[in-house]
């Protein structure tokens, strides 16, 4: 039941993948000897407690940072032995940020924000204006570009950060716990925002405790103490 | 562009921690300023001065402690004679003594002969200089300024008047035969000077023949051990060079050093001189308070690296590279440190003009003075904000995205 067909190509590819902190006596292994396979155009969810390695698998797949040992290839590309700046490129063609609290920079506009990957792209700056204020309409903020992250409702900065994830049209969102900060009616908001995104093909990869979140994934894997117990495609949402 | 935005939007987040860590900057580019613009005003006065000297006397000397020769009158004749690029020799022979008209006046006597009155390209207001013949009897005359005019008599009208004058104690009765004209200005000030009757302070300087002092008040001899020529415009090098040769000449001393040539514009030379080391050694004041200055910018840059981790955490998750961080603190830095630097100009220019004034010295300022502070404050900004800088840009983005 785990054994996805490979008519589409791997897009995430983690093989073996270790992450040990504190090697010597009193080392954690925060993952163990991980391996997964996330093919484009997924909507996958990572599901497991606090201290399960969740957030470290969301770590290596957002290329924040490297495996002790394992390799992860993205796009067909090993990324786990990359420099940083490297890494930064890859971070910037690839891989949409939300985060769960939604890591808004303050002092900037919600325009200015979404502005920010562009810029690290070298976008010239008509079309990086242009592309900014689309990807504020497409999440339905097209009248508050102006405002710092201090004037909008949690909801809002979200989608801010929603956003910027999608300005560069990376093939990856990765989203950290996207509606942890966030009341009911917002989260229902922002989880249809993403909803919408995966339609329109991106592939979308959820990590985050909350079943209720998890069960609108099309593929639920379950991580415990540093390894995947259970990777499934989701019985409640059989088309 | 982006990160110049970037960076003046953090810079006037916080108005007064920035103005608080330029303070030291300021401090530091104002008083370099300042004292530059001093200094070039006060050399540019000082080579001003020197120009009006060129057309004027050279001092050569005799050095005694070599040589007990001495020249004569006759002997600076010859040499007057000799080379046509001299307007004139005179001894040069300095006295004090008391004047009186009325109530008494310290008076500065400078003996000569009439080539003298080179020393006075004015004119004269009345009368003219001693003649030849005075010098050749050592009359009892004396030709006058204008100002000193005033201090012995209270008058500039004088010609034809007689004075007693006191040297040791010889008193002998002299005649003004001339009044050399003064500055206008220069008169003012001294008229105001004598109406407060607040002399005491000043000399009034009397030119009289040096046969006077040497054969009536009985001091010394024709035996001269300094002279003064006076060369044509312009050749004052080369008309002391070729006196001085011909002196040694004369005295049968040649090569050995005895006789020295003494001219104010070696004089001014050495009073510059010592004006660029006082100027450096402010300069060095200046640039420990460019140091501490600088300190300053690192202190607070480190303070907001911390501040601002997390934004540098998410900077770097959206793909900023170590370069784009490292530049980006940076340009904030050199900004912070370059308007500190404008700020202490514009400050040091009004310092240095009103202590210009107060101090009566056209203070100057150079283009590339200017370009020196700008210089300056980048380099300050860019060398101290390397450290903090190169602390953001390695952060690791992980633990910039945990941090509060």
């Amino acid at each position: 039941m785990d054994t996805q067909t490979q008519k589409t190509t791997a897009l995430v590819q983690v093989t073996d993948i270790s992450k040990i902190y504190n090697p010597g006596e009193n080392e954690v292994r925060a993952l163990d000897h991980v391996s997964l396979t996330i093919n484009e155009g997924e909507f996958v969810a990572i599901i497991g407690q606090s201290g399960s390695g969740k957030s470290t698998l969301m770590n290596m797949l957002g290329c924040l940072d490297t495996p002790t040992s394992g390799t992860y290839m993205l796009h067909g590309v090993d990324v786990s032995h990359m420099t940083d700046d490297e890494q930064s490129d890859v971070r910037n063609r690839e891989i949409g940020f939300i985060f769960q609290g939604f890591n808004l920079i303050q002092s900037l506009t919600a325009f200015e924000n979404v502005e920010l990957p562009l810029i690290y792209r070298k976008v010239p700056r008509r079309q990086r204006h242009q592309l900014a204020k689309a990807a504020l309409e497409k999440v339905g903020l097209g009248k508050r570009m102006d405002h710092k992250p201090g004037e909008l409702s949690g909801g809002q900065q979200q989608r801010v950060a929603i956003a910027r994830a999608i300005a560069q049209a990376p093939p990856i969102l990765l989203a950290d716990e996207p509606t942890g900060n966030l009341d009911s009616a917002s989260s229902r908001d922002i989880m249809n925002v993403i909803h919408s995104l995966y339609e329109e093909g991106r592939t979308v990869i959820i990590i985050t405790h909350d079943p209720g979140i998890a069960a609108q994934a099309k593929r639920i894997i379950t991580i415990s103490d540093g390894h995947i117990i259970d990777d499934k495609i989701n019985p409640s949402i059989e088309e | 562009m982006e990160y110049i935005k970037s960076s003046w939007k953090n810079i006037t987040m916080n108005k007064a921690r920035t103005v608080l860590t330029m303070l030291g900057i300021i401090i530091g580019i104002s008083s370099v300023i300042a004292i530059l613009s001093i200094g070039n005003g006060l050399k540019s006065d000082l080579t001003g001065s020197l120009d009006d000297m060129v057309g004027g006397a050279v001092t050569i000397n005799i050095n005694t402690k070599k040589t007990p020769k001495t020249l004569k009158n006759d002997d600076l004749m010859v040499i007057a004679d000799a080379i046509p690029i001299i307007r004139g020799v005179t001894p040069n022979v300095t006295q004090y003594g008391i004047s009186y008209y009325r109530r008494e006046m310290g008076t500065r006597i400078f003996g000569g002969n009439t080539s003298s009155a080179c020393e006075f390209d004015k004119g004269f207001y009345s009368g003219k200089y001693y003649t030849q013949d005075d010098v050749d009897s050592g009359n009892d005359v004396c030709v006058m300024s204008q100002t000193s005019a005033l201090l012995i008599f209270g008058s500039t009208d004088v010609q034809g008047l007689q004075f007693e004058l006191t040297i040791n104690e010889t008193t002998r009765i002299l005649t003004v035969v001339g009044v050399v004209r003064s500055d206008e200005a220069e008169l003012e000030r001294f008229r105001e000077i004598v109406k407060s009757g607040d002399i005491d302070y000043f000399y009034a300087d009397i030119y009289v023949p040096y046969s006077l002092l040497s054969d009536k008040y009985n001091l010394g001899k024709d035996e001269f051990t300094s002279f003064q020529i006076y060369p044509m415009p312009g050749q004052a090098d080369e008309a002391a060079a070729k006196a001085k040769t011909l002196a040694e000449n004369i005295l049968d001393l040649r090569g050995q050093g005895a006789v020295a040539i003494q001219s104010y514009a070696s004089l001014m030379e050495m009073y510059a001189n010592v004006l660029d080391s006082v100027t450096m050694v402010i300069a060095l004041v200046a640039a420990i308070s460019l140091l501490v200055g600088g300190i300053g910018v690192m202190n607070i840059m480190t303070v907001t690296v911390t501040e601002r981790t997390r934004e540098i955490g998410i900077r770097k998750s959206l793909g900023a590279r170590t370069s784009s961080i490292l530049f980006q603190f940076l340009v904030e830095s050199s900004m912070i440190s370059l308007f500190a630097g404008f700020i202490g100009m514009i400050l040091g220019f009004v310092f240095s003009s009103v202590l210009g004034k107060l101090a009566e010295i056209q203070a100057v300022v150079h283009a590339s003075d200017v370009a020196m502070v700008v210089a300056i404050s980048v380099f300050v900004g860019i060398f101290f904000g390397i450290y903090p800088a190169r602390r953001a840009a390695t952060l690791n983005p992980v633990d910039a995205l945990r941090a509060e």
